[in-house]
């Protein structure tokens, strides 16, 4: 390897964890095929195989390109989505499908389409995105495309569920929060690398709370504060929780003040509190947090069949293919494809699936915060920071919302939950991530290494 | 009857995809601690300090064999007794290498030396960046960066 | 820097995890069982479905509700709507009520009455076997109670004085529980017509209908006072005759007779002040008493707190009676002298359930010591057809009651109730609740009537409370409550059903 930059570069910690993990997914795919067929046949597999083929391809290409990265963010991503593929094609088909390109695909026939699409997007970012100036000099270019794409869904947006948040696009209904996300990210990452020492050095003291210097602190709070109204005036609880989430954890690794962390907070109960009292939604959204099992038929009756599907499944789960997803033809918990994936897990594999799931979610979360600590400069630290904090609340928020720990908001948990425009953006997020690891990892290297 | 069966084959199968399951998750997990391993390593590095040398090959033992170097931000080597890093080599100039933590990262430069400084065996002809795990020849002296 | 902050959200989110972790595993471990056996689980309802439940008959042997397999769904047939408040419906669409629900697990047979058996099945998973029950109720006086309220609301709730035995416990009006429990699909239509319905077919009355008592509430106050040793059978109070016509002044608040329909205010011990149902006599006892000696009998005859009729664990719930205003579900302090003087004769803070108040007939009528109720007598095999079968699992019984006062303070009330019945005042108020006038002749009965006044313009609750036979050395058979909603005075609505009531049970129960 000496003389020339290295081409290849083996990635072997990715291929021993990626093998038993594609063998996991014709696996799971047989399993509930014989359940739900009730008799030992094998069954269709094509999507499992589908599903291997992408991950290995992309496997195979990362070993190409010679990419640095972290190897163990793959794996974890494959797990989750495996899990989540296995859950999608187990469910009935008809609860979400396309008919473009003029295919015709179940809901997890097009599930799959988009991880394709989404490893496509990760790959290109992680190997394309050899210089980040693109992210960190156009931040304000940034911020104005995400505004315009929360205008956009304000004007344009149509509602489900009461949220409006989604975008039709002829063959396809996108939905930008999703994407506004990581627009959102690399925004404040841009802007505090840039600010974060006099952020840090300016702050003003008042008693033993630090206030930050609000002339260089007032842009932001600006963006972040018309963001806020926007997701409020949508409607959509959970990502309004997810974005105040990542600004302040953003905030509290680039100054370390945990004070500001502790003002956000504050202006966050207090928010809430007016927002419990203000608007009708907010009400009943937490009066059956509190206790769903008023109406178990009625307004509680998402949570409460959610615990009970939870309750169901025990330590060792009912089986695969063999959960009470639907009776008499209809679905026992509704939603059970996006909002509630997280229960149609823990039913059929038990709390030792539901465990291992959140193991996969926690390998990716700290691999993602080791990147960021090893990240070459601020910029990357904070974007890794910011991505990995995206993916890791929105585990906790749409888990802890399943089990009744806080109230339940309309949130996906990243490559388990159907939903393109999650996925899309999930696969983003991962190349960044990639990116930022692979940076590190090789810096301007000196020849040979 | 077969009903049973079923169930059976079907029990077998779903402690088979768990058992399965935990073992991806065991596996991560060693990855894990291994790099926490390293990590720890370099922990207890930055802790003494922002980096070290550790010298692989010292012909005139000095720097001693097998010794680490604390490292500060600047750091001449040569040797000249009042460089940083003294090292006895005849095939080192008096004032031979700077190596230099500047931002996040390590620089090696060339001060005009003799006999060059290389790095991973190549030569260098302007400042470069290293990172942790390069060998650094100085001479017949070999040293390593580590954390 | 950024190094030991990220390394700092790292332990935050690590605990988050943890967080999550616990609260999966408290609904996935700890949770699971409570979970599983709700009713209104869709599993459980799904369960249900293709499950037999066991036949339900009356203490006679008579089916009441039985189940069959149609097209593999499970379907609940009942056969008398006059027994609904009791057994309640098994529906797959709503869960279930009443015994079909405390009962379900025997039902079903997903529990065996007895722990190793029940063990063995469990370790086996073993298909469950449906259970039947028997109950303490008689058919036909369940039937002829129904009957005697007609298309009234009210309630009557006969109790067997000596076992706790509940003979009879209706409420009114009622409703077929069999469309709600046949077909899922066909059931939310009958079932929002009974939501939407006025008159309230859904309530239980006798359990759940909380109710003021007006003067049957005497009773209680009477042998509370007399067991406490602050009146006995001749105590009268000097200004009694003029507070009769003139009112007895309470801390500013008149407590004044009703219509005393011509009879002299007099110097009237107990019996008589029973008989004419003087509030300012019962209205002085009660201040001797005092407010925490009368709470303290309150709860001791199970005011203030939730009773089950069955045992603790496995019993329909009766709704708590209060006396005085509610405080966390029990009885608060009173508000003043007022309230204990207006609880005393049954007016003020004071609601009750009927249960509760044939309770307390029945413990007049047992000698002062108050039965525990049950209304499911035994647990049996399944039977194949309308007969029982002999295999009995399971028998509930007397728990043997609770004293609540002394024999004589017993006796003593118990004889004001016979004279409150049969007396020269007494006649004029609740004769009507003799036996005698309804074909028992050489029996008597005991007695109180009430008239709860609610004020302004509607007509007030009508009660009566009682027990027979009552006359010297008989052991009372029958103690009941009867309510009747806006039925007028005890005299005209409750007592004549109350009599009919008991002069059937002593017919019907004969030679016993």
């Amino acid at each position: 390897m000496i003389g020339s930059r290295s081409r290849i570069a083996w990635r072997g910690a990715e291929f021993r964890l990626l093998l038993p993990i594609l063998l996991l997914v014709p696996f799971g795919f047989l399993i509930t095929n014989v359940a739900l067929a009730g008799a030992p046949e094998v069954g269709d597999l094509t999507l499992a195989l589908g599903y291997v083929a992408l991950f290995a391809g992309a496997h195979l290409l990362l070993v190409a390109f010679g990419h640095r990265g972290d190897q163990l963010i793959l794996p974890a991503v494959g797990a989750m989505g495996g899990i989540g593929m296995i859950m999608l094609n187990r469910l009935p088909q008809d609860l979400a499908g396309t008919s473009a390109f003029g295919l015709e695909l179940g809901m997890a026939g097009t599930q799959l389409l988009w991880f394709g699409v989404g490893i496509i997007a990760m790959l290109a970012i992680a190997v394309g995105l050899r210089d980040d100036g693109i992210l960190r000099h156009y931040k304000y270019s940034w911020a104005a495309v995400g505004i315009a794409l929360l205008t956009a869904t304000l004007v344009f947006g149509y509602e489900v569920n009461g949220a409006r948040l989604w975008i039709d696009l002829g063959p396809v209904s996108v939905q930008p929060g999703e994407l506004l996300k990581i627009v959102l990210v690399i925004f404040i990452a841009g802007y505090l690398a840039e600010t974060r020492t006099l952020l840090t050095s300016a702050s003003v003291r008042i008693g033993f709370l630090s206030i930050p210097p609000l002339p260089y602190f007032l842009p932001m709070l600006a963006l972040f504060g018309v963001v806020m109204l926007i997701v409020v005036r949508l409607n959509d609880l959970g990502t309004a929780l997810l974005f105040f989430g990542i600004f302040l954890t953003m905030l509290f690794v680039a100054t370390g003040r945990r004070s500001h962390v502790l003002i956000g907070l504050v202006l966050f109960v207090a928010g809430s509190f007016v927002a419990y009292r203000l608007f009708g939604h907010v009400q009943s959204r937490v009066d059956i947090w509190l206790d769903p099992f008023a109406d178990p038929l009625g307004a509680g009756f998402q949570p409460v069949r959610a615990l009970y599907a939870l309750g169901r499944g025990g330590i060792f789960g009912e089986g695969l293919g063999q959960g009470l997803v639907t009776l008499g033809g209809n679905l026992t918990i509704p939603y059970v494809h996006t909002d509630f994936i997280f229960t149609a897990v823990a039913e059929e594999l038990g709390l030792l699936g539901a465990f291992a799931l959140l193991g996969f979610a926690m390998v990716l979360v700290f691999r993602g915060l080791r990147i960021a600590a090893l990240a070459r400069d601020d910029f990357g630290a904070l974007l890794a920071v910011g991505v990995t904090t995206s993916l890791g609340l929105q585990t906790l928020i749409i888990i802890g919302g399943n089990t009744k720990l806080i109230p339940l908001t309309g949130i996906t948990l990243p490559f388990v939950s159907y939903g393109g425009s999650s996925v899309l953006a999930s696969f983003i997020m991962i190349g960044l991530l990639l990116a930022v690891s692979h940076r590190s990892g090789t810096a301007d290297r000196a020849p040979g290494s | 009857m077969t009903g049973e069966i079923l169930r059976v084959l079907l029990l077998g199968l779903q402690l088979g995809f768990v058992a399965l399951l935990y073992l991806v998750l065991v596996r991560f997990a060693r990855s894990l601690l291994r790099d926490l391993r390293s990590a720890e390593e370099a922990q207890m590095s930055s802790r003494s300090g922002i980096g070290r040398l550790s010298v692989l090959e010292s012909p005139a033992d000095e720097p001693p064999n097998g010794t680490t170097i604390a490292l500060g931000p600047i750091n001449s080597i040569g040797r000249n007794v009042n460089n940083t890093i003294f090292v006895e080599d005849d095939f080192v100039s008096a004032n031979h290498a700077m190596l230099t933590f500047r931002g996040r990262s390590w620089f090696v430069e060339d001060q005009g030396s003799t006999n060059g400084t290389h790095v991973n065996g190549h030569r260098i002809d302007r400042p470069v960046a290293l990172s942790f795990g390069d060998e650094l020849s100085i001479g017949r002296v070999r040293m390593r960066l580590d954390r | 820097m950024i190094a030991t902050n990220i390394r700092r959200l790292g332990v935050y989110l690590m605990l988050a995890f943890a967080i999550v972790s616990g609260s999966i595993t408290w609904w996935q471990v700890v949770e699971a069982q409570n979970l599983s056996t709700r009713s209104d689980n869709p599993e459980v309802i799904a369960a249900r479905r293709s499950l037999l439940r066991g036949t339900i008959f009356d203490a006679g042997g008579q089916v009441l509700a039985t189940s069959e397999l149609i097209d593999g769904l499970s379907r609940r047939t009942y056969t008398d709507p006059a027994m609904t408040h009791v057994i309640g419906y098994s529906s797959l669409r709503f869960g279930s009520t009443g015994l079909e629900r405390t009962f379900e697990d025997i039902l079903v047979g997903q529990t065996d009455p007895n722990p190793i058996r029940d063990l063995v099945s469990d370790v086996l998973a073993r298909q469950p076997e449906p259970r039947d029950l028997m109950l303490t109720i008689d058919r036909r006086l369940q039937d002829f109670a129904a009957e005697q309220l007609g298309s009234d609301a009210g309630a009557v709730v006969a109790l067997d004085p000596r076992t706790g035995a509940v003979l009879a416990m209706v409420s009114t009006p009622t409703f077929d529980a069999t469309p709600i429990s046949g077909d899922p699909d066909g059931a939310q239509e009958p079932m929002d017509a009974l939501r939407n319905d006025p008159a309230e077919p859904l309530l239980a009355r006798a359990r759940q209908g909380l109710y003021v008592p007006g003067s049957i509430m005497k009773v209680f106050t009477a042998a509370a006072a007399l067991d406490a040793g602050v009146i006995d059978p001749d105590t009268t109070f000097p200004d009694q005759p003029r507070e009769e016509s003139e009112g007895f002044v309470v801390d500013g608040f008149t407590v004044r007779e009703h219509d005393l329909s011509g009879i002299e205010p007099d110097l009237w011990p107990l019996s008589e002040a029973l008989q004419v149902s003087s509030n300012v006599f019962f209205a002085h006892v009660g201040l001797e008493l005092g407010a925490e000696e009368f709470l303290d009998y309150a709860r001791r005859f199970s005011f203030c707190d939730s009773i089950r009729i069955g045992s603790p664990e496995r019993g329909l719930q009766v709704a708590p009676s209060l006396v005085s205003g509610s405080l966390d579900g029990d009885c608060g302090p009173f508000g003043g002298e007022v309230d204990l003087a207006s609880a005393s004769f049954g007016q003020g803070q004071v609601v009750v359930t009927p249960v509760q108040m044939a309770l307390l007939a029945a413990a007049i009528a047992g000698d002062g010591v108050m039965p525990e109720p049950y209304v499911v007598r035994e647990v049996r095999t399944h039977a194949q057809g309308d007969v029982p079968t002999d295999e009995v699992l399971d028998t509930f019984g007397s728990g043997g009651g609770t004293r609540v006062v002394s024999a004589e303070a017993a006796a003593q009330t118990r004889a004001a109730m016979v004279d409150a019945v049969n007396g020269e005042f007494g006649r004029r108020y609740a004769g009507q609740g003799d036996v005698t006038l309804y074909g028992i002749s050489n029996e008597r009965s005991a007695g109180k009537t009430g008239t709860a006044e609610l004020g302004g313009e509607q007509a007030p609750h009508s009660w009566f409370i009682g027990f027979a036979p009552a006359q010297a050395d008989a052991t009372p058979r029958i103690a009941v409550a009867v309510l009747v909603e806006s039925g007028g005075s005890g005299s005209e609505g409750a007592a004549p059903i109350a009599g009919r009531v008991m002069a059937e049970w002593l017919r019907l129960s004969e030679g016993e």
